[in-house]
């Protein structure tokens, strides 16, 4: 159980505070209400190199990292396609370094076009290494648009296209500040040895004089249900075919989300496995193979992806796959599988919840979807489901007509 | 209550003031010398019912045969005399734990993570299966192929090209370099494999690190597990360095990127300037602030991220910097850092700036030593060489103590262009 507590400043900047007397370091994260899915289509790329762009220095303060390295922290921060996340872990008795540093980039960042260019060279170099110079690195940038056709979804936090990254402008890195990063648009999260009337008083102290703004209402554009099986073929300089398929499932607050979650944790797992016992083990098509979800905050994608043997084929294995989810939506999963599942996630939050920079993005991230209690109540989510609903959720969700296929086609030297 | 007009009104071009770390508490694990001869370190007090136990094995991939040592580590508990593969997997699964083999130079570390309750029950799964493990051939098989499919989409990494060849020219003629090559794989034989299992991992128990909040009757339950191993294998690592100090580049045609490996033989924690030597590469490449990211990442933008590092184990040690640069910029970034290394022989470093890098590491040390994991983790990263906790209250010390002089005759001992292994590909 995570005790917190909870408050809201009168310009709208959403606090949490957890007290841990055990640790010496504290943890301050802030979380922005704004990701991939917010950016224009023609500008996409642009939270993630913003991200960069955070670390440049703010109004009265030249340089974010130095204050809190002195300070002995450090910092870090990511992108989605949801959120931007942002964090400080440092001793617990320099907790107002960390605070100062970050109310004055909520305030207002420098805007340096020094920043600016560096960051973008930066942030191109980090699409190089992790999409374009490995091997099956461009498959999500390839997969995104095949699944979704209007929702914002369809491209990667890191953006379509280089291109879009060179043509950042000071202007929109502006306009985009304005838009997203005000307190009302934020959750600040504070975990510590501390006393809550302490953190009020610092947390008043520090955010209290930034400016309220309204908040831009989203309004995305919805995914239609899709009619028909897609399937793109790309082909590649790698060793090997690699596959994914992708089934349309629920969003983060949906109860399809807890089945998928479930249903990819059953079929993937480690030599047990469906995935792995059949295709893997038995029929010996693939060298590698898997199942996860998206998890994201809107409609997400139950993603079953690998690598195909030398000596097998693709229609091989398209086969041996849709035989075998046949074959799973026709039979329930096991009392005693079911639990096994539930306490093996048990472990596992278990081991999460431990670590004190784990439990503040959770908490945060709970209270962007509603309610930071849900890190302590979603589990139950989990004891509830029965093997009947499961069954008649894999009946749904492995649907040939919704499925996307994408094939990375190994070219032949 | 404080009388709000007393408050004082936020300057926000003033930082708050920094508060220093006077002193860690580092806490020693329990011990216990088994019957068999090894150790068992037991630390506890944790806020939660989580907990883990850690297995180092004489099983490293340099202490024999490397082939043997990969393949044993993947086929551990794969199939015993009662139990096959997948029965073994859903023992654990139905205790809820999870386990992870981590295959080092010279160690293979086995740990067994579950909830406390469960923790002696997930032992005994492995336990078992570890010792009436038959290693069958269908698994060899299949994880000879699966191996070789890995190694074929690594060999298009440039990280994966540079990092391995630096490795081969700078621990030249020794154990460490003998990588597996593709060809490599399917020459692994059951047999071999049995009389490695029998021999590095049933007589080759070291070390026993045990976290989490038990009682002590169960301590005892597993200490009588633990002597069934034997600890008769012995370490006969002799090393001597050879190391080439050239310059070589893979070229890879259509590589976006060049991957680079710079270094030099080192020293591990044993030696004098170890300490010493740390707080220099922290200001050099170990922290997001230092020489190198500021200049390659944040002014030149060249790259995504850049760091160097000292690697080590208790027979040797070494110092790298790894980077992946676009490949325009492959010279540009050898002349940055070649800059670097002068600068740091010439100038002196500024007390502005050592003064950060010593908070720094304090803030950072304090971390590492945060809960009964991370006290256990660094307990375990001194025991290996014959250390105690006294090596951190030297490193504070060493911290608090060190001048720009003597970093910059460190440099000019230790960061020599010309003594440098260069190595890039892409």
């Amino acid at each position: 159980m995570i005790k917190f507590e909870k408050f809201t400043l009168p310009n709208g900047l959403r606090v949490l505070f957890h007290k841990e007397p055990a640790s010496p370091m504290a943890v301050v994260n802030v979380l922005y209400d704004v990701g991939a899915r917010d950016e224009n289509p023609e500008q996409t790329g642009f939270a993630h190199l913003f991200e960069h762009l955070m670390f440049g220095g703010s109004k009265h303060i030249e340089d974010f990292d130095a204050p809190l390295q002195a300070a002995g922290g450090q910092s870090n921060a990511f992108t989605s396609n949801d959120i931007t996340n942002y964090y400080d872990v440092l001793p617990a008795q320099n907790i107002d370094t960390a605070l100062w540093l970050e109310s004055d980039r909520m305030l207002s960042l420098a805007f340096t076009p020094k920043s600016l260019e560096v960051q973008r060279q930066v942030v191109i170099e980090e699409f190089k290494q992790r999409y374009l110079n490995q091997p099956y690195g461009d498959a999500w940038l390839q997969l995104r648009p095949l699944c979704y056709k209007k929702h914002p979804y369809q491209w990667a936090t890191i953006g379509k296209k280089i291109q879009h990254i060179e043509d950042a402008r000071m202007d929109d890195v502006r306009a985009f500040f304005k838009k997203y990063y005000h307190p009302g648009n934020a959750i600040l999260c504070i975990v510590g040895n501390f006393e809550l009337d302490f953190i009020q008083q610092k947390v008043a102290y520090y955010f209290g004089d930034i400016p309220k703004q309204d908040r831009s209402i989203r309004q995305l554009a919805q995914e239609p249900v899709q009619k028909k099986a897609r399937v793109k073929r790309i082909v590649r300089h790698v060793p090997a075919d690699a596959f994914y398929y992708a089934f349309p499932m629920g969003g983060r607050m949906d109860q399809s989300f807890f089945y998928a979650d479930l249903i990819s944790d059953h079929l993937s797992n480690e030599k047990t496995g469906m995935l792995y016992t059949i295709l893997q083990k038995k029929k010996k098509l693939v060298s590698e193979i898997t199942a996860y979800i998206t998890g994201s905050i809107d409609n997400g994608l139950f993603i079953i992806t690998g690598k195909i043997n030398p000596s097998k084929t693709m229609a091989e294995l398209d086969e041996a796959l849709w035989a075998l989810l046949e074959q799973y939506k026709n039979k329930k999963i096991g009392k005693t599988a079911l639990q096994q599942l539930i306490t093996k996630m048990q472990t596992a939050k278990a081991f999460q919840d431990q670590g004190l920079l784990n439990r503040a993005m959770n908490l945060s991230f709970f209270e962007l979807l509603g309610d930071a209690t849900l890190i302590n109540t979603e589990a139950n989510r989990y004891t509830e489901i029965t093997p009947e609903v499961l069954c008649q959720y894999t009946q749904k969700l492995f649907t040939k007509t919704q499925c996307s296929l994408l094939h990375i086609q190994a070219k032949k030297s | 209550m404080t009388n709000p007009a007393n408050i004082e009104r936020l300057n926000r071009k003033i930082p708050p003031n920094i508060n220093s770390i006077e002193q860690i508490n580092f806490i020693a694990p329990e011990q216990y010398s088994l019957v068999n001869g090894a150790r068992l370190f037991w630390q506890h007090g944790l806020q939660n019912n989580t907990s883990k136990i850690e297995l180092h094995f004489a099983a490293g991939v340099a202490i024999g045969d490397p082939l043997s040592a990969t393949f044993c580590a993947g086929l551990l508990i794969n199939g015993s005399e009662n139990r096959n593969a997948r029965q073994i997997q859903n023992a654990l699964d139905q205790v809820g734990a999870y386990y992870d083999v981590s295959l080092g130079q010279l160690t293979a570390v086995v740990t067994i993570y579950a909830l406390n309750q469960h923790l002696l029950e997930a032992y005994q799964i492995f336990h078992q299966a570890l010792f009436s493990a038959i290693f069958p051939q269908k698994e060899l098989d299949q994880l000879i192929r699966e191996r070789q499919e890995k190694f074929k989409i690594n060999e298009q990494k440039v990280s994966f090209l540079a990092q391995r060849l630096f490795q081969k020219e700078l621990l030249a003629k020794t154990n460490f370099a003998k990588l597996l090559e593709l060809e490599d794989f399917s020459k692994a034989k059951r047999e071999d494999i049995k009389t490695f299992h029998e021999q590095h991992y049933l007589k080759g128990l070291k070390n026993v690190f045990l976290v989490g909040d038990f009682t002590p009757e169960l301590v005892t339950q597993l200490e009588l597990l633990l002597n069934d191993y034997r600890c008769d294998s012995k370490q006969n690592i002799t090393f001597e360095w050879h190391a080439s100090k050239s310059a070589i580049h893979l070229e890879q045609n259509s590589a976006l990127q060049s991957a680079i490996r710079i270094g030099r033989p080192l020293f591990n924690k044993t030696h004098p300037d170890y300490l010493d030597f740390c707080i220099l590469n922290t200001i050099l490449g170990d922290y997001f602030g230092s020489r190198l990211m500021s200049n390659i990442r944040e002014d030149k933008g060249f790259t995504y991220g850049i760091g160097s590092h000292i690697v080590e184990n208790n027979t040797f040690g070494y110092f790298v910097i790894g980077t992946e640069v676009g490949v325009n910029n492959r010279i540009a970034t050898f002349e940055e850092i070649q800059k670097e290394f002068k600068r740091l022989q010439t100038d002196l470093v500024s007390e502005e700036e050592l003064g950060l890098v010593k908070s720094y590491l304090l803030g950072q040390l304090l971390k590492s030593a945060d809960g009964p994991y991370a006290m256990l983790d660094l307990y375990a990263n001194v025991y290996t060489y014959g250390l105690d906790l006294n090596f951190y209250d030297q490193y504070i010390k060493a911290i608090k103590k060190i001048e720009p002089q003597r970093l910059r005759s460190l440099a000019q001992q230790y960061l020599n262009w010309d003594e440098m292994l260069i190595i890039s590909a892409g």
